[in-house]
């Protein structure tokens, strides 16, 4: 920690801090020195860029850029600040691209919401957001919404038209002689969901992967600043349904910190069981999916059928499947009347499991076709764990230890016995086995703060009946908080913004993993063939509602 | 051989009297039932006080107030079930008690309309008011106000008297006074 505030000290700063355990904030004065301090960050460790977010902070006529910046084995995080000027001649700043190839994708989203212009960025482009809004800058502040969406069917059919025109272009430059082609693999392939890969191939071989993303571009980050803070939970929810609470308790902290509330112990182990059910809800369906994309369904359908008795627990918490809503800012959103009934569920949800468990090892994890096409298959090594910022169970299956609940403790994790859960290979099949640990893992950190909140009750300590909301303050004071979660596919990162007696988020960034993991797709199926497409994708278990948000 | 035919008679028979699990009707037997399940909105009319509650942190405005004729509600809420996402929030907030006057949980979860847009955007949730209910309440509230006219009158009336009679206090001056101890003695009397 010392090193790193060493280095940013010598540069012309603003201020240096601490911000919790786990994080330096600094304010860089001038944006000339970006490169030079990333450069010094990277020699000392920090070699990750985990994402960009800009702040239109249209009264003042600046853009502030954010960078997150990791290092993420020794556990130094570095939230670098630099303003920037708003007029979009001036909007520039220089691109840190060439030396964390992580920053990328989240460079070019800052491009196409807000435009900055990333100077030397290898392929500045429009990017993510629907094509009619190309060129427009839609997060800023000063965007009429209302008068854009008023040519919304116009817009679609230029969307369209353009498409066509595209595909004709492929077809001339690659021509009719020879083996080269220009597939599409998806959005309608069964094992895609909605993204687009343009697959260049030779024959078999892929020579070049172009994802086209966007697909389910809801524009969350600015449907959050059109809600006020409690309402915003249905927005953040909605990244991906397949873990639903996670997303939600990482904005609540956010928003509890900026409050300055603490929330009740009973309220952190509900967060517990709650996001650790939304994990396993999530993982059932990687585990699944992994199988589905190979074409084997039956394996889906057990783990679909599993996934039943979890859904059952949330809608008996919350009253819903999927878009539970179920955890708001101050602890948790639903009293819990009958808890002995709700343990009761979850213990029959984990018995389905345990009594599937035996059958799911022998017959698909040591499934002979399985192990012969994943063994050895798309190997990321640590180095790409850092390079590209590969998060949750796809860095761990590398053998990296890296873990948001232990790293940085939120909820009652800090209280729970758990450990790192690793692979050591880094190939397809730890991907699949590692979800499976992961599993695993979850309903042992069920159980446990199962048995805590018993203890509390009976000892008196805990009611589960009032004790699960604190009153927050209809206005927020004026902050701004990063807060991090574990999420079901890595971890997600949440930057919130607010204004002095604002009733709605002022800025909120979603930073969701999926982004990473599209990103190295190209350089992971390069030189592969096409059969490797479904089984690799799958093992990356990307969610697109969080790639796109 | 014999032993084996007896068997498989047995068998048939017994897999005969099997309650057809194709046949069996599942669409209205739920595989779980929770009673909070967020599902079609109930709207009291009889308690809803129309605070706007609901309309207000709705987030993504499927609540608009629909005016009455009345004043108390002045207006009922009324969900566009094409926009509503069921998130529960309108339920959180309403402020009668103990009964809230918009309820999801509980409510059921069949929904079926035409698949057309315009099907769609006609899906509502409206609560049936019935005439009589507005007319008695129309009524109760011109008695209500009759009442309170003529207790404004009657206040009015009184204040006037007795300014009157201060005046007429103040006119008198002493004589006045010895008219009340007159009067207070002969009270006392009775």
């Amino acid at each position: 920690m010392e090193n790193i505030k060493n280095i940013l000290n010598k540069f012309d700063m603003e201020y240096v801090e601490d911000y919790k355990p786990t994080w330096v904030k600094a304010k860089l004065k001038n944006k000339e020195d970006i490169l030079n301090v990333v450069k010094a960050l990277k020699k000392e460790g920090v070699k990750t860029c985990s994402t960009i977010s800009p702040t239109d902070f249209i009264d003042e006529n600046k853009i502030e850029v954010n960078y997150f910046l990791e290092d993420l084995f020794n556990k130094r995080n570095v939230w670098l600040k630099v303003d920037i000027p708003r007029e979009l001649e001036n909007c520039e700043i220089d691109s840190i691209t060439p030396l964390m190839p992580s920053a990328d994708w989240h460079e070019l989203e800052a491009y196409s919401t807000f435009g900055v212009k990333f100077k030397g960025h290898p392929n500045l482009r429009y990017f993510l957001i629907s094509r009619d809004y190309y060129g427009k800058f839609p997060f800023r502040k000063d965007f009429d919404w209302k008068e854009h969406e008023k040519n919304l069917m116009q817009n679609i059919a230029e969307i369209t038209e353009e498409y066509f025109d595209e595909y004709e272009e492929y077809e001339e430059n690659v021509g009719h002689d020879g083996s080269r082609t220009v597939l599409n693999w998806g959005p309608t392939h069964p094992a895609s969901g909605p993204i687009r890969l343009k697959v260049y191939t030779n024959g078999e071989n892929v020579e070049k992967i172009d994802p086209d993303i966007g697909y389910v571009w809801r524009a969350l980050e600015h449907l959050a600043e059109r809600k006020d803070f409690i309402g915003t939970i249905v927005a953040v929810e909605r990244i991906c349904f397949m873990d639903n609470p996670n997303p939600m308790i990482c904005y609540s902290q956010a928003v509890e910190e900026i409050a300055g509330k603490e929330i009740t112990e009973f309220a952190k182990y509900m967060r517990v069981i709650l996001g650790e059910t939304g994990r396993i809800a999530s993982h059932l369906i990687s585990l699944g999916g992994f199988f589905g994309t190979m074409g084997l369904q039956t394996f889906s359908m057990w783990c679909l059928d599993i996934r039943e008795y979890f859904l059952d627990v949330l809608e008996d918490y919350s009253g819903a499947r999927i878009a539970t809503a179920c955890i708001e800012p101050g602890g948790v959103r639903y009293p819990l009347n009958d808890y002995k009934a709700w343990f009761e569920s979850i213990n029959k949800a984990i018995k389905k499991f345990e009594d599937t468990k035996d059958d799911i090892t022998d017959i698909f994890m040591k499934n002979p076709l399985m192990n012969t096409r994943a063994k050895g298959n798309g190997v990321f090594t640590l180095d790409d764990v850092a390079k590209y910022y590969l998060a949750g169970p796809i860095a761990r299956a590398s053998g990296a230890k890296i873990d948001v609940r232990i790293d940085e403790p939120y909820a009652a994790y800090d209280k729970l016995e758990m450990d790192y859960v690793t692979c050591e290979n880094g190939d397809a099949r730890d991907r699949l086995y590692i979800i499976f640990k992961e599993l695993q893992q979850a309903m042992d950190l069920i159980k446990q703060a199962m048995a805590k909140i018993e203890e509390g009750i009976s000892e008196g300590e805990m009611d589960p009946k009032k004790d699960h909301l604190i009153k927050m303050p209809k206005r927020m004071p004026a902050g701004e908080a990063v807060a991090r979660v574990e999420w079901a596919r890595g971890e997600m990162l949440m930057h919130l913004v607010t204004q002095e007696k604002a009733t709605s988020p002022y800025r909120l960034k979603l930073k969701a993993p999926s982004v990473n993991h599209t990103m190295v797709l190209d350089k992971l199926l390069k030189g592969k063939t096409l059969s490797d497409i479904p089984l690799l994708y799958g093992s990356m278990h990307i969610c697109q509602g969080d790639l796109d948000r | 051989m014999f032993f084996d035919i007896i068997e498989k008679v047995v068998r048939v028979t017994k897999a005969l009297k099997e309650p057809r699990i194709a046949t069996k009707d599942v669409t209205h037997e739920k595989m779980h039932h929770s009673p909070i399940f967020r599902g079609k909105h109930e709207i009291r009319y009889d308690i809803c006080t129309g605070c706007e509650a609901c309309a207000k942190i709705c987030p993504v405005d499927a609540i608009v107030m629909e005016p009455l004729p009345i004043k108390r509600p002045k207006a009922l809420p009324e969900v566009n079930l094409g926009v509503c996402i069921f998130c529960g929030l309108c339920e959180d907030v309403c402020p009668t008690k103990p009964q809230k006057a918009i309820k999801l949980s509980g409510g059921t979860f069949e929904m079926i309309t035409d698949g057309k847009d315009e099907a769609i955007k006609e899906y509502w949730v409206k609560p049936e008011v019935p005439e009589e209910w507005i007319q008695k309440k129309k009524k109760e509230e011109e008695e209500k106000a009759r009442k309170k006219a003529e207790m404004l009158a009657k206040k009015k009336a009184e204040t006037e008297a007795k300014k009157k009679a201060e005046e007429a206090k103040a006119k008198e001056d002493k004589p006045a006074n010895v008219e009340n101890k007159s009067e207070a003695a002969e009270g006392d009397t009775k």
